[in-house]
Parts: structure tokens; sequence; C-alpha cells
């Protein structure tokens, strides 16, 4: 059987990545996956979270996803991401601050109307995954 | 021979139209750039999440029951909408008229088809588009289009209402005509099945993304990147959905969908602006050869009169002599 298989990770901005993987685990909706070579074909709906890619030297790349889709075939994976960052890309700092903020309109939208909720509690969502990703990525730098 | 003066006056002009054809020049260069820029980056989004919803139309048109409606061909067509994309301003070349009459020829095809009672409908962006009114077809609606696209957010709207008249069974399919950007020198127009999504249909890629720039504008490669897409790679499909079928397809497709209605935009866009670059570059060349066939004729004038002066000063001299 195959050892590793191809993954392609592309956002409306820019493809992310695109190379050979080992196992690779997911944030669904219904709870976290991980996909394995020779995993069945599948689809399933991403919600905002932390993905880990293992790749076939052993390393792991932590990225943070905003939701999207992913696909699984025969001998690729496809994870069409809304928005997607790798965490060793990104900065502490400024997503505490952003973070603050979403919370902070969060707070003020609740008693305003639903759509603005909900756009800022996605928000809110992509943040926290952005920092899921960096306090993971920094644990595993240690 | 015309005075002087008066060809002074149209070298002048012409020297003026120069001038402001090379500023437009230079403006669509810049929107170009943008444009393009957009274009590229999203191009493989759209094709990849496209090869996802290919692959989904393949499963369901082999299985017993249909995987979701946007995916059914419907047995008798009655009725289609044609969504044009052309441009708000003109002065770029061929590029609404070509895409027009390709709009034209599609639409005598279907009409001619099984049935004769094809309704054609059209849903516009783009000023220039306007004149399918005057083919005496019905406009269903005609949403803003912006010189540059802004985000996904600019066809939503579009989409959400092809949508809804799909599933509610009032059109029975969607094609969508655009400027395929291929290269700042080359656009195609192009008349594509949004809806249903159907996997024989050929033409179903968005540009070309090729890393060697040689092939971006070569047609066989084209025709063979579809085709080794299309081809019966052996594989069968049969999805699982988490959580289940009717959640993920009824948020994927539509959101699919709107990625590649927002892709064609995008297209044209690019196109639209290279379009108009070179036009204007083609102008600009033009104005400079009538200014040096005009300058000719003005010494040309001018030599001649010279000529008439000396001579009547010299008769004068002959006859006081």
């Amino acid at each position: 059987m195959e050892k590793n298989f191809q993954f392609e990770l592309v956002t409306p901005e820019r493809v992310v990545l695109r190379e050979q993987l080992t196992s690779l685990t997911l944030p669904t909706v219904n709870g976290e996956i991980t996909i394995l070579p020779g995993h069945v074909p599948l689809v399933s709906v991403l919600k905002p979270g932390v993905m880990i890619a293992l790749q076939v030297k052993g390393e792991q790349r932590v990225i943070a996803v905003s939701g999207g889709f992913v696909e699984v075939l025969e001998f690729k994976v496809v994870v069409l991401a809304d928005t997607a960052e790798m965490a060793s890309e990104l900065d502490e700092e400024r997503i505490k601050v952003a973070q603050a903020k979403a919370e902070f309109l969060k707070q003020s939208a609740a008693n305003h109307d639903d759509l603005n909720f909900a756009d800022v509690s996605a928000l809110l969502d992509k943040e926290l995954a952005r920092l899921s990703a960096v306090k993971y990525w920094r644990r595993l730098k240690k | 021979m015309a005075k002087t003066s008066d060809i002074g006056r149209r070298i002048k002009s012409v020297n003026n139209i120069k001038k402001i054809t090379k500023a437009m020049e230079m403006v669509a260069a810049a929107k170009m750039r943008r444009a393009v820029e957009a274009v590229l980056k999203t191009r493989t989004y759209a094709n990849l999440s496209w090869e996802t919803v290919l692959n989904l139309a393949r499963q369901s048109a082999e299985s017993q029951e249909p995987l979701h409606p946007l995916l059914v061909k419907r047995p008798i067509v009655k009725r289609v909408a044609v969504v044009i994309i052309a441009s708000n301003r003109g002065l770029c070349g061929g590029f609404n008229s070509s895409l027009l009459n390709k709009v034209r020829q599609s639409i005598k095809k279907h009409e001619t088809g099984e049935i004769d009672t094809v309704q054609t409908e059209f849903i516009i962006l783009g000023k220039k588009s306007e004149v399918v009114a005057r083919w005496g077809y019905e406009i269903a609606a005609q949403f803003p289009k912006y010189d540059v696209a802004g985000g996904v957010g600019d066809i939503l709207p579009a989409a959400r209402l092809l949508k809804e008249k799909f599933l509610s069974g009032y059109y029975d399919k969607i094609m969508v005509a655009y400027n395929d950007f291929i290269s700042a020198a080359k656009q195609v127009p192009r008349v594509r099945q949004l809806l249903p999504v159907e996997i024989d249909t050929k033409d179903e890629f968005l540009g070309v993304v090729g890393k060697n720039p040689k092939l971006e504008t070569k047609k066989d490669f084209i025709a063979e990147k579809s085709k080794a897409h299309l081809s019966d790679n052996g594989y069968r499909y049969e999805y699982l959905f988490e959580p289940n079928r009717a959640e993920v397809l009824n948020k994927m497709l539509p959101r699919l969908i709107e990625v590649q209605l927002y892709q064609s935009l995008l297209e044209s866009d690019a196109s639209e602006h290279s379009a108009r670059m070179s036009t204007m570059h083609q102008a600009q060349t033009a104005a400079g050869d009538m200014v040096s066939e005009l300058t000719l004729f003005y010494n040309k004038a001018r030599q001649a009169g010279i000529t008439a002066e000396i001579a009547e000063i010299s008769a004068g001299t002959n006859e006081v002599d």
C-alpha cells in the first residue's frame, strides 16, 4: 500500500501547500479526523481550527484554517479553505490583539442584529484557531 | 491642395489624440496589473474546486439517485438563463463585440435544439451588454459591475438569484459568457454551462494555469488539459459525506458555484483591461503614423506655397524687364 498521499491546500488567495504527506489531521464540523493513505473517498465541511500535516520526512506542519471543505480522493487530498496560515508565519501578539477586538465586537453586536453577530463570532473563531495553532506550534518547538 | 494652417490644425489635434490614448493606456495598464494579479491568485482554487464539483457530478450521474438538485440535468430544457459579463465602457477593441457574437451563436444553437420553444433570458453585468435587449430578448436582471472586482461580494446577489431560480425550476440551464484571460495579448470569448453541473460538457477550465508561458496561448494545451480531466481515469469515487450528504452538499455546491462565477468575473476584468491597453497602444501608434503623414503633407503644401510665390515674383520681374 502507498505510504503517503498528495496533499493540496488552497485558499482563494494562494496555494498554501502542495506536497506529499503521510498523515493529515483536520477539524471537521463533526470533530477532528485524521486521514491516512488509502482513506475512503470523503467529502466534508471544515470548521475553524488547527490542521496538522505530517510530512514524509517526519516533520509536522501546523496550519490554522477558518473553515472550508475537504475532498479525499484515492491518492490525493484537496482542502479548499476560506483562509489558511502556517503557524510558523503567525504572530502571537497580533492575534491576541485581533482576538480582543473580536471579543469586544461580539459583545457589542450581541444585542444588535443577528447577521452582524454571526460575522463577528466567525471572526472570533478564526482568531481562536490561529491562536491555538501558534500555541501548538510553540509546544512542538520546545 | 489644402491650406497649411488647416493641416497644421489637424496635426495638433491628432497629437492630442495621441497624448490622450497614451494616458488611457497607462490607466488601463495599472488596472490590468491589479486585475491579472487577482485572477491568477484565485485560479488554482477555482480550478480545484471545479474538479471537486465535477467529481461529485460524475458520481451523481452514475448512481441511482442524484446527489443534489444542482447536479441533475433536466430532460426538457424550456428556459435558459445566460449571464453576460461585459464591460461598462468601450474603447477596448473587440472585447464586447466578440463576446456578444459568441453569445449569439450559442443561443442560436440551443434555440434550434430538440424542441423549438427554448426561451432565453439574460442576466447582465456591465453596461455594454445592454444591447441584447435590441435583439428582442428579455433581460431578467442587471447587476452593477465595478471596474476592478473587489471581492466575492460583488457577485453574491447574482449567484443567489441564479441558484434560487434554478432550484425553483424557473430556469433549466444557466450559461455564463465572459472573456477568458489567456495572456495580455490574448483573450478568448467563452460561453460555458454553469448549472446544472454536467460532466460531459466541454470547455470546463477557467484560463490556463501553466508554468510555461508559451503553453498558455496554445489551444491544444487547453484542449488537452480538459480532455485529460474529463477522461475516465478508472477511479470510481463513492464518496462518504460527513456529517451527511445533504448538509455537506447544500453548503459546498452553492459556495463553489459562487467561486466559479466570481472567477469568470475576474477573468473578464483582466481581459477587459488588457484588451483596452492593447487597443489604446494601437491607437497611439496609428496616431503617430497619421502625424508623420500629415507632416509630410504640411511640408509639401508649404513648399508649394513658396514655389508659387517665387514663380509670381520672377514673373513680376520678367514683366518689369
